[in-house]
This record gives structure tokens, C-alpha cells and sequence, in this order.
């Protein structure tokens, strides 16, 4: 190649060298770990030889067969779809109520935001101590209005104990959905309400026929963001119940790193995890060309 | 009083409240770090009436306020966190920097260069946020351990470097393609070559741009909690990771780790108000403009 070839390549046209330390790293960090995965999903330690040994299909034949797996699968959905519910109903609720104008609307907007940085490990850990039996302040509530049997502490009853990990959850991330309905709220056309006000539409159905409609592109792209999370909980488990009382709330992360970190099953847990990520992949995908999301 | 001002009165109320139940967790989780012992225990709950003490900063961060003014004495045992605080800026700081000078320069090629496959790369960038942190943190754990970057700096900025990139590139992207494309094209005609394009014109104004992306990659790394788990042990923890060490075998020290945890947000919150207008850009990775 000619200087010139060599310079006009470096720094002309060619996205290469643009990209070129972007994909080093995605590849280092993404596609090895994914390759890694899934040879280790054919092999399993064995603690007596302190090696890895080829197990052939054993883990995948052994996840279909484990009912642990089936539940932890199970609950992930659970703890997704109520997380999601909650987060989009409160969410559009909160932020018609805050589409104003009006004195303060500003600062409550400006003090939604502090949840957002708070780490999820320490939101679980501020919701533990609220829902201790003996002193938390949500138990205390909870049992004075007569909800709440002291007997059955909300996180050591198995029942009550994916709902005690969802309260974080669904506190820390509706003002999430808050912002960016706001944002879209605000993004709309003025001309379309005017109309239906002449017409004399009632709020509801403003609402249903106007609002959500055009709010449609932004649902999805939080819907979305905030799925593809919430369906690798670790945090508010990990540090609330660590998947207990017994195994009521195990998610598919939390199972997957114990397997790894705890029992040293490293093989299986690589297969969990890949399960995992191939569930998101394929939701994900299939979400995005429904719900036509372009970036 | 006529319906639209009670209307509106309604909706205020409503929203005070609204925001006040979501704000109770913050100050409740605030007002037992100014608790003694005693005050965190009691039954009902003390809301308001207790004595506030700088006990628990004292013995987190060796900061006493008296009446001598502010000191500081640097103190040993477990639950010294100032060096964790130190732990969790530098790793951010670090984090940060790697992935908005690789986003940057890979943002504007998505941005401005046309070539076959653009919108697959997209994608793919995309689709390495849905990873699980669990997927990647257990491979990088055995390199890790080979490469001995286990409880080190460069292994954490590295992966929390890694793992804000697609929102990064997404952002920025979303930035540059703000920025008229009609700018690049009189300069090429003038005879300057991308890259001087790019660092003279593009990149100032784009600062804002460049700005927001950081905060968010800032507080990512700063909350991130399993990769920080998992590849660190002893002589380096973050924030997050090590609110588990106030869990001790004779009860928690709720009030140290509530001034720990009270100490963490203020800064993060601070910097996220400092970028509030692309907030939302932000938390949707460039596709919903504010």
C-alpha cells in the first residue's frame, strides 16, 4: 500500500479506525465470554481432580430434569411481569399527574430523579431495615392497619417474601417510567386535545384514544429498557434473601452465580446463565420488531 | 371555590404526596444515620423525635463535627469506608473516561460514515447490553484470575468500562446525529480530514452531548453491584459491595451503613441535576429526545 493509501485509510472514509477500538473491546468482553459459556457448558469441574472434565450434554440434559431451574425461570417471569405492571401503570399515572405546570411541579420532578442513583444494593438494604419485624417502619404500618400478622415477618415468610424484593424494585424504578413519559407527555401535540375538548370527550377517553396512542413509541422504548433488566434481577435478591426462605426467591441470575460462586458447579452455572441470556435475546428481538424500535 | 382551582389544588396535593411517599425511604434511610443505636431499635419506628448525632459518619468516614469546627481523623477497623468511597471514584472516574473516548470515536463513524452493515452494528451494539452480568462476570472471573486483575483497578474499570459502552455509543450517537451533517461536508470541501473535523468542529459541539453520557456512566459504575461482587476480594471494594460488611454475626450497624449509604447518593444526585435537560436521553440510551 502507498503512503497515501495508508493515510487516506487511517483518516478518510473507512469507519475502521473509528470502530476498531470498540470492537476489540466487545469482543474481549462479550463475544469471548459467550464463546466461554458455551464450552463450559459442556464440561464440569470435579473438585476430587481439581480440573475441568468433558461432560458432554449432562448440564443441559440436567437443567431440562431440574425443577429448581423451572422454578427460578418461573419466578424471574413472575418478578418481571408484576415489576413491569406496576412500573407502567404507577409510572403513567405519576406523570400525567405531574404533566403541570404549576408552583413546586418542577422540584417533585427534580426529587423523583434522587432514586435513580441510588445503588440497588443499598435501596435492598434500606428495605430490609424497613421490613424488619421488629422495627422496620413499613412492618410497623403494615401490622397496625391489621395487614401484617407479626408472626409472618414479610421476607422470612415464603409468600410474602418476592413481594417484600419487589417494593425496592418497583419503588427505585416508577420514577424511571415517571421521566420518560414526562418526557414523551410533553413532547405532544397540542392540536389533537384542543379538538377532542370542542368535541367533548370525556378525560378517559381522551386519554385511551389520544394520549396512549401517541405515547406508543415511548412505552415500548421503556418497556424495553427496563424489561431487558428486569429480567437479570441479581441485587435486590442477592442482598435481601439471597434467594430464601427455602427457594421462593430465586431468580435465574441469582441461581446462575450460585451455582458458579457457591457450589462451584461452573458448567452448570455457565448453561444457566446462557439460558438466561438466550431467553433476553430472543424476547428482546422479537419486542423490538413488534413494537418496530429503531435506534 | 370554583371547580378548576379546586382541581388544581387536588393535583398539587396529590402530587406532594405522591413524591413525599416515594421521598420517604430516602428520609427515613437518612434520619437513621443521625441515629444512636437505641433510636434505630425503638418501637414505633422514630420518625422525628430523636437526638441526631454524627456517631455513625464519625466512625464510617473519621469526621466529627464539634465545636471545635470540622476534623478529621482517619480511623482504622472494619467499618472505615472513606478508603472504599476513594475505591468507588477512582474506578468510575477511570471507568467513564474508557467508555466515552471509545464510544465517542465510535459514534461518530455510526454517525457519519456510511458503509454496508451500519444498522446491523447497531444492533449488535445494542444487543450487548441484553447480556446478564452473570454470563459475562463468570468468564471474566477465570481470565481475571489468570491475568491476575482479580481486586484491581484495571480490572474494574475495564468491566464497568465494557459494560456502559452500548449506552454510550448509543448516546453519543443520538448527540452527533443532532449536530447537521452540512458542517462536516463544507469543511471536507475546505480540505480537512475527518479526524480534524471531528476534534475541531464535531467534538466542541457536542459537549453537552459528551457531558451527559459521563454522568451516566459515572452513576452506572458508581451503583453497579455483581460484577464489583465477583472480581474484587479484599484490597478493593465499591460502594455497594461493601454495604454487606456491616452484617455482622452480633446484628447490623444499620446506622453506619446508613451513613454510608446517605454519603454515597448526595454526590451521585448532584451530578445527575447538573444534567438533568438530557436525563432522559440518557435513561433510554438516545432514543427519546427531552
Amino acid at each position: 500500500m502507498r503512503v497515501a493509501q495508508v493515510k487516506r485509510f487511517v483518516v478518510s472514509d473507512h469507519p475502521l479506525p473509528w470502530l476498531l477500538p470498540l470492537v476489540a473491546i466487545l469482543l474481549v468482553f462479550t463475544v469471548y465470554p459467550l464463546i466461554y459459556n458455551i464450552w463450559l457448558s459442556f464440561h464440569e469441574y470435579v473438585p476430587r481432580k481439581r480440573a475441568l472434565e468433558y461432560v458432554g450434554t449432562q448440564n443441559w440434559v440436567q437443567l431440562w430434569n431440574d425443577a429448581r431451574f423451572w422454578q427460578s425461570l418461573t419466578i424471574t417471569f413472575i418478578y418481571f411481569a408484576v415489576a413491569l405492571a406496576f412500573e407502567l401503570v404507577l409510572g403513567m399515572a405519576i406523570a400525567l399527574l405531574l404533566d403541570n405546570d404549576g408552583f413546586g411541579f418542577g422540584f417533585l420532578r427534580g426529587v423523583l430523579t434522587m432514586t435513580l442513583v441510588i445503588p440497588p444494593a443499598i435501596a435492598g438494604m434500606m428495605f430490609l431495615l424497613m421490613q424488619d419485624p421488629q422495627f422496620g417502619v413499613i412492618s410497623y404500618f403494615l401490622q397496625w392497619i391489621g395487614l401484617l400478622d407479626p408472626a409472618r415477618p414479610i421476607l422470612a415468610t415464603a409468600s410474602t417474601a418476592l413481594a417484600g424484593v419487589l417494593l425496592p424494585e418497583i419503588w427505585q424504578w416508577t420514577p424511571f417510567m415517571v421521566l420518560i413519559f414526562l418526557a414523551g407527555l410533553r413532547a405532544l401535540p397540542r392540536e389533537p386535545y384542543e379538538a377532542a375538548m370542542i368535541d367533548g370527550a370525556s378525560s378517559l377517553q381522551i386519554f385511551r384514544r389520544i394520549t396512549l396512542p401517541m405515547m406508543a413509541k415511548v412505552i415500548a422504548i421503556a418497556v424495553l429498557i427496563r424489561g431487558i433488566d428486569l429480567f437479570r434481577v441479581f441485587d435486590y435478591v442477592f442482598v435481601m434473601t439471597s434467594g430464601g426462605p427455602g427457594t421462593s426467591t430465586y431468580t435465574l441470575s441469582l441461581y446462575a452465580w450460585q451455582q458458579t460462586f457457591s457450589f462451584v458447579k461452573w458448567g452448570y452455572g455457565a448453561t444457566l446463565s446462557l439460558v438466561t441470556l438466550a431467553i433476553i435475546l430472543a424476547v428482546a428481538s422479537l419486542f423490538i420488531k413488534v413494537a418496530k424500535v429503531r435506534w | 371555590m370554583n371547580p378548576s382551582v379546586a382541581s388544581r389544588t387536588l393535583r398539587t396535593v396529590g402530587a406532594w404526596v405522591v413524591v413525599g411517599i416515594f421521598f420517604f425511604p430516602i428520609y427515613y434511610w437518612t434520619s437513621v444515620a443521625f441515629k444512636h443505636g437505641n433510636a434505630i431499635f425503638s418501637r414505633p419506628p422514630n420518625l422525628f423525635n430523636f437526638t441526631p448525632t454524627f456517631d455513625n459518619f464519625q466512625k464510617v468516614f473519621g469526621i466529627s463535627f464539634g465545636t471545635g469546627g470540622v476534623t478529621v481523623t482517619p480511623g482504622g477497623g472494619n467499618f472505615y469506608m472513606a478508603p472504599r468511597i476513594w475505591d468507588s471514584i477512582v474506578v468510575a472516574t477511570l471507568s467513564t473516561l474508557l467508555a466515552v473516548v471509545v464510544a465517542t470515536l465510535a459514534a461518530y463513524a455510526l454517525s457519519r460514515i456510511k458503509f454496508r452493515g451500519r444498522h446491523e452494528f447497531v444492533n449488535w451494539v445494542l444487543s450487548t447490553r441484553m447480556m446478564p452480568p452473570v454470563a459475562v462476570a463468570v468468564p471474566m472471573f477465570f481470565i481475571y484470575k489468570q491475568f491476575g486483575l482479580i481486586d484491581t483497578f484495571t480490572g474494574m474499570v475495564l468491566i464497568h468500562g465494557l459494560m456502559n459502552l452500548p449506552l454510550a455509543v448509543l448516546l453519543m450517537k443520538s448527540f452527533f446525529d443532532d449536530i447537521p451533517v452540512e458542517i462536516d461536508e463544507s469543511a471536507i470541501v475546505d480540505g480537512a480530514s475527518r479526524f480534524m473535523i471531528f476534534r475541531r468542529i464535531v467534538l466542541p459541539m457536542a459537549k453537552g452531548g459528551i457531558a451527559a453520557t459521563a454522568v451516566l456512566c459515572f452513576i452506572f459504575s458508581w451503583t453497579e453491584f455483581l460484577f464489583a461482587l465477583t472480581l474484587t476480594t479484599t484490597s478493593l471494594k465499591t460502594v455497594p459491595v461493601v454495604s454487606s460488611t456491616f452484617v455482622t454475626s452480633i446484628g447490623t450497624a444499620w446506622g453506619n451503613m446508613a451513613a454510608l449509604g446517605a454519603a454515597s447518593i448526595i454526590p451521585a444526585f448532584i451530578f445527575i441535576l447538573l444534567v438533568q435537560k438530557h436525563l432522559v436521553r440518557g435513561l433510554t440510551m438516545g432514543s427519546l429526545k427531552q
